[in-house]
């Protein structure tokens, strides 16, 4: 995960201003709590001094009413306190929730800014840093506020109690209670160091461990089960060592404790003979006691237990969610955004399939301005970090407006590079790109105002749990606008011109089908429901219903059969616009008004017939295509739904 | 997304039988035995810290009483007390230092056991538990687990100190005992009172928090797509939603709390005041010191600590379930092996004689004879569910049939030496999980190292060596910071295979992402540049069969024909295994029936690399 600077002071320091804005706009609630809390400090005044007064007045002085009558104020205190606890919760909610409120947002944001920043490495971690930490932070934040109030009102209680018995008290107990507190806060940071050594050694175990269950299959496979369990070794060994100088500092803090909370009682003892000459009472002694025992020694040991372990566990999760500013945006995103291909989640092409079928009757093209843009690409090079080979050198391209352009070569040639450069997603190391004159940029630009420039479908389709309208109408850019604050489109359907739209999209992707087995527009769309094929065909239908001039399809319709495939192209040619496809199969060049050969860092376009002449991996492509059975080869049987 | 692989019924009965408690005890005395020493070490400690804490008070009290009566003997008695509590305090120390350092040894003890049986266990057996579960298992489990012997030690002795403290408080003065076992059970029927009326908010929190993660996981699988569309702003307003509803049920949850913890707090003050009260009705009447009082309401405090005695309890139960799920992983039994090695002369004559699997009850392979000749290239097709995959697993020993015999060269799989086994077999995968720092250390990653050269030439028969030297630091790259396609992990699976090749390859729908170019480059360089050997090849392209020595065609587990491509292709049948009915105008995609531990799950579409024996004349040149 995120290298943690091995210093403790380095995250505290960070987070510090951090938590005083957090605790200075919630000076009420801080307000609220102390009051609350005030009264567990008069509770803990009164059980001492209620003890001292019904020895003194009451049971020593013969009066045994009194003396019960003292108690009972004590019993009273006790009673109240207890009730103030209620307070203290009501408190402390309005405290931890916005903690947790906060830090939530946090992952999420980092979490989607991340994976829309390097989308091939989107993975589900953060769904662990979503529930689990936020969770823990949660818990021992909260812990965190319960402890040290209690034990700065208990002690405050406590002080000025025995401060009321006799003011010499204070002479013996305050040194060894400030002295062990200090030596307790000597602990503290070296404690918090050892500690979140141990967390991230807990961490670096369970993701290891993780990896070997995930792919035990390929450990035994490849006959390395002994080296994997000496990897697993290493990591189990460095954890017993973290856990081990942990233990020391537990023990040191234990002595810590005996200074603060026990030695006052000794040090009591030896100067009771003392204290008695001047003037110290039986009661006051026995009250001066109870303080000791009964108040400052549980608050003590909660407040050690707790600061030792709950506050670094706090300080490390805060420092892990909070640590760094989530990338805002732009520049990590056009660094290398739209890796080359498909995440990890291997997508797998479907099989070698037949050569076009008959054209079908072409939808209705929806109603939109037609036109469609000037793609330029010059001399363009990329090169996915300075050390590596670039994946385009010197492309020069340029795709007229209408143009339908089909891109084919292996996978990893950098076809997806290629359309992420025309999407404004990647920018090239040299030359440039040109949509309509002008360099495309996605960073900083609002989701309407890239829906109105060009879209990009990739293969991995997006669809979400919302309604199959809501969906279609993802990158329309007036719904985008009149979204409603969750993000969902909304609006009520109205049979009008966007109705008519929306049918002619579903219609010529041929998501009609579809549509219906779910129950038509709107009903709600489970994505998990769904197999890979319907999810793209839902893309498509959202693609084509956008008003872009240019469409980007990379390797849309990868889990598509043939014919569904050949359909989907086919309705995208018929819609007014530019259209760039990716090919997964080589029969999506035979729609192509144009082809584009990628092979290695070069590209040739041309038409189909050019470039049969012209290029051998071309000929190899498509003559293959032609060989033989191959080309009857369909897809395998599927199921249509896969279940849940 | 992935489903997890349906375990067996059989299984879902062993795992059941593995669960009713014996493996948790074997495993808490296994735990308990491997740190008996310190256990006992820290039993004794506590217990020592115990006798101090209890005898205090009393001191304490005599103490007082003399420092009262100011007498001589204050002094001698005041360091006695310094004594005691320097005692507790060491001791506590000690033990705290103890108690660490053995938890850490005992886990540390049960993960490494856990993780070698693993290991042992293999991927077949392993599959009846998912592996976010097996995780849980080692780390989590094996934590709460491995602190069963200090938790025990400490639980005897935390019962010493609370009676300890009673049976002082009685000796002190029995009413004073009386009132104390009085308080109790009335204070306790007082503060249920407050106690009451808790609610379901944990498990409405809880919903709401998995409603956000599920909405954050769907956004995080369409990555691509928002980032194209720039509507990660929406996706996030989207996904935060319910945060309000959670912020409610967690104002709730810690109302319901505050309401439980009322009663928790007041109690021991509240006992320790009715001791007072009894103690000091008996002090007017001249029956107790004040040292006494002292004494009795301190010995109060200490009794009614009992409470935390169920928390230790608690600890030791828990413990228990911990140590019952990772005793049901111990409990699998290993795979075992013989010591037999294969002749040295073999060709990789691979022979499957009378083989059943029983997948989810159901037979997926039934009475399979198949002989694939000594460095021949089998292809296996068949329809989806036919039992390749099975058929896959089985010949290189991922999985023991059920009925029947596989034989290498001669010799029983089961009876091979581990090393020799997987020395000779080697296998690539449609979606390899890949080991190593680096993409180097990935391609090398096996038995043994090939060495840099080895995974070069491997990488390049694969076609990985090109995308891997566009990496930002080529082999070097870091395996977590490479981007990589669905297509290029494959790849560098192949890779991994090639570069270990041994006398039998098995690819198991290894080449299914590759677009056809490339599958045809990597199937040339199988020929070419990778030690020849026998071939088994799960395939879906009828290309991968036609270039094949030999085709087995599968069909509702048994063989159907064995022959070679071009002879079977008069079939009708078989030509339908290929184009098999897809009714709807979508193909579904792969994820959702296969995970990299379902070793039995029906095939998906694609094709392996097979050997291009006949494939050079079909060709285009």
């Amino acid at each position: 995960m995120s290298p943690v600077s091995r210093t403790a002071p380095g995250p505290a320091r960070r987070l510090l201003p951090r938590a005083a804005r957090f605790l200075r706009s919630r000076r009420r609630v801080l307000v609220r709590l102390g009051g609350w809390s005030l009264l567990e400090s008069a509770q803990t005044f009164l059980v001492g001094y209620g003890v001292a007064q019904a020895l003194d007045r009451g049971f020593l002085a013969g009066s045994t009413g009194t003396g019960l009558a003292w108690l009972a104020v004590a019993a009273a205190a006790t009673v109240v306190g207890g009730l103030a606890v209620r307070g203290v919760f009501r408190g402390l909610a309005d405290l931890v929730e916005p903690l947790r409120d906060g830090l939530l947002r946090r992952v999420v944001t980092r979490a989607l800014h991340g994976a829309v920043a390097e989308p091939a490495r989107a993975d589900n971690s953060s769904v662990s840093r979503l529930t689990h930490q936020t969770e823990l932070a949660r818990d021992s934040f909260a812990g965190l506020v319960l402890v040290l109030r209690s034990f700065v009102f208990t002690a405050a209680g406590a002080l000025a109690g025995l401060a009321s018995l006799h003011p010499l008290l204070l002479l013996v107990v305050l040194p060894p209670l400030v002295l062990g507190l200090l030596l307790f806060t000597a602990t503290l940071v070296p404690m918090a160091a050892r500690q979140r050594d141990f967390l991230d050694a807990d961490e670096a175990l369970s993701t290891g461990y993780g990896a070997v269950a995930a792919g035990l299959r390929d450990v035994v496979a490849c006959g390395a089960e002994r080296r994997t369990a000496g990897e697993a070794d290493a990591l189990v060994a460095t954890e017993v060592e973290a856990a081990r100088s942990l233990a020391r500092w537990a023990a040191a803090r234990t002595v810590a404790l005996g200074v603060a909370g026990h030695l006052p009682i000794v040090l009591l003892l030896f100067a009771t003979p003392w204290l008695l000459e001047r003037g110290l009472t039986a009661g006051a002694l026995l009250g001066a006691l109870t303080y000791l025992t009964q108040s400052l020694l549980p608050a003590l040991r909660t407040l050690m237990s707790a600061l030792g372990a709950a506050g670094t566990r706090l300080l490390v999760i805060l420092d892990r969610l909070v640590g760094e500013d989530p990338p805002h945006g732009a520049p990590a995103a056009a660094k290398s955004a739209a890796a080359p291909s498909a995440a990890l989640p291997a997508a797998r092409s479907g099989t070698v399939e037949s050569a076009a079928t008959p054209a079908e009757t072409p939808a209705p093209a929806p109603a939109r301005p037609a036109a469609g843009s000037r793609v330029e690409l010059r001399s363009v090079t990329f090169a996915y970090g300075p050390g590596a080979q670039p994946v385009l050198r010197e492309v020069d391209l340029t795709v007229e407006p209408g143009e339908h352009l089909v891109v084919v070569g292996p996978s990893g040639i950098g076809k997806s590079t290629l359309a992420a450069l025309v999407a404004g997603l990647l920018t090239p190391g040299r030359g440039e790109v040109l949509v309509d004159g002008a360099p495309p940029r996605a960073a900083g630009r609002s989701a309407g105002e890239l829906a109105r420039q060009r879209v990009l479908i990739p293969q991995q389709a997006y669809v979400f749990t919302g309604t199959l309208r809501e969906n279609l109408l993802y990158l329309c850019p007036d719904d985008l606008s009149a979204g409603a604050p969750d993000g969902t489109p909304g609006g009520a359907p109205e049979a009008g011109p966007e109705e008519e739209r929306l049918a002619a999209s579903v219609a010529a992707v041929g998501l009609g089908p579809l549509a219906d087995g779910l129950g038509g527009l709107d009903a709600v769309v489970d994505p998990a429901a769904l197999s890979q094929g319907e999810r793209q065909l839902i893309a498509l239908g959202r693609a084509h219903l956008s008003p872009a001039p240019l469409v980007l399809l990379d390797e849309a319709t990868c889990h598509l059969d043939p014919e569904a495939e050949a359909r989907a192209e086919r309705a995208f040619a018929d819609r007014p616009g530019t259209l760039v496809v990716i090919a997964h199969r080589i029969s999506s060049a035979h729609r192509a008004d144009r082809v584009l050969v990628m092979d290695g860092a070069r590209a040739t376009a041309g038409s189909h017939r050019e470039l049969l002449d012209r290029s051998r991996l071309y000929r190899d492509l498509v003559g293959r295509w032609h060989t033989g059975r191959e080309g009857r080869c369909a897809v395998r049987p599927g199921r249509s739904r896969a279940p849940a | 997304m992935a489903p997890q692989p349906a375990a067996d019924p059989a299984d879902a009965d062993a795992a059941a039988a593995a669960g009713t408690g014996t493996p948790a005890d074997r495993v808490l005395t296994a735990a308990i035995r491997h740190s008996a020493g310190r256990a006992a070490a820290i039993c004794l400690l506590a217990a020592a810290s115990a006798a101090a804490s209890v005898a205090l008070p009393a001191a304490l009290g005599h103490t007082l009483d003399l420092a009262l009566d100011g007498s001589g003997e204050a002094a001698r008695w005041t360091a006695l007390c310094a004594l005691l509590v320097a005692a507790e305090v060491l001791l506590d120390a000690v033990s705290a230092h103890l108690t660490g350092t053995t938890d850490a040894r005992s886990t540390a003890w049960l993960r490494r056991r856990g993780l070698e049986h693993l290991l042992a266990v293999g991927p077949r057996r392993a599959a009846r538990f998912p592996h976010g579960d097996l995780v849980t298992r080692l780390s989590g489990n094996a934590a709460e687990a491995g602190a069963v012997p200090t938790t025990a030690a400490t639980a005897v002795s935390s019962l010493l100190t609370p009676l300890g403290a009673l049976v002082a408080l009685l000796l002190v003065d029995p009413w004073l005992a009386a009132a104390f076992c009085a308080g109790v059970p009335l204070l306790v029927l007082l503060l249920r009172a407050f106690a009451r009326g808790s609610s379901d908010s944990v498990s409405r929190y809880q919903r709401v928090q998995g409603e956000i993660a599920a909405r954050l996981v769907e956004a995080l699988a369409g990555a691509r797509t928002l980032a194209a569309a720039g509507t990660a702003g929406r996706e996030r307003a989207r996904v935060l939603a319910p945060l309000p509803e959670l912020a409610a049920q967690g104002r709730r949850m810690w109302h319901v709390y505050g309401q439980a913890m009322v009663g928790s707090g007041v109690l021991v003050p509240l006992l320790t005041i009715a001791v007072l009260a009894v103690g000091g009705v008996r002090l007017t009447a001249g029956e107790l010191s004040v040292g006494e009082l002292l004494a009795a309401s301190r010995y109060a405090a200490l009794a009614a600590g009992v409470g935390a005695v169920t928390g230790r309890i608690g600890a030791l139960v828990r413990s228990r379930a911990a140590a019952r799920r990772v005793g049901e992983l111990l409990a699998v039994p290993p795979v075992a092996y013989g010591r037999r090695t294969l002749p040295p002369d073999g060709t990789g004559r691979l022979e499957l004689r009378g083989v059943t699997a029983v997948r989810g009850g159901r037979e997926v392979l039934r009475g399979v004879d198949l002989v694939v000749p000594g460095g021949a290239t089998m292809a296996v097709v068949g329809r989806s569910g036919s039992g390749k995959s099975t058929l896959a697993a089985l010949a290189g020993r991922l999985a023991d049939p059920d009925e029947g015999r596989v034989l290498l060269d001669g010799v029983p799989l089961d009876g091979l030496d581990p090393a020799e086994l997987r020395r000779e077999v080697g296998y690539a995968f449609e979606r390899p999980a890949l080991f190593g720092d680096t993409v180097g250390e990935a391609v090398a990653f096996g038995a043994y190292d090939p060495g840099p050269g080895a995974v070069e030439d491997a990488a390049r028969a694969a076609s990985a060596d090109a995308f891997v030297r566009r990496l930002p630091a080529g082999y070097g790259t870091a395996l977590a910071d490479a981007p990589l396609s669905g297509g290029e992990f494959q790849r560098l699976g192949l890779a991994r295979a090639f570069a270990h090749a041994g006398r039998l390859l098995v690819l198991d729908d290894a080449t299914s992402s590759l677009d056809s170019v490339t599958e045809l480059q990597v199937s040339r360089a199988l020929t070419d540049r990778v030690r020849a050997g026998t071939r088994l090849l799960i395939a879906h392209r009828v290309s991968s069969a036609a270039r094949a020595d030999l085709v087995a065609w599968l069909e509702e587990g048994r063989v159907r024909a064995v022959g070679p491509h071009e002879a079977l292709w008069e079939l009708p049948e078989y030509r339908a295994a290929f184009t098999a009915g897809d009714g709807p105008g979508v193909s579904d995609g792969p994820d959702a029936l296969d995970t990299p531990d379902a070793l039995d799950t029906p095939g998906a579409p694609g094709g392996p690399a097979p050997r291009a024996a006949r494939a050079a004349a079909e060709e285009p040149r």
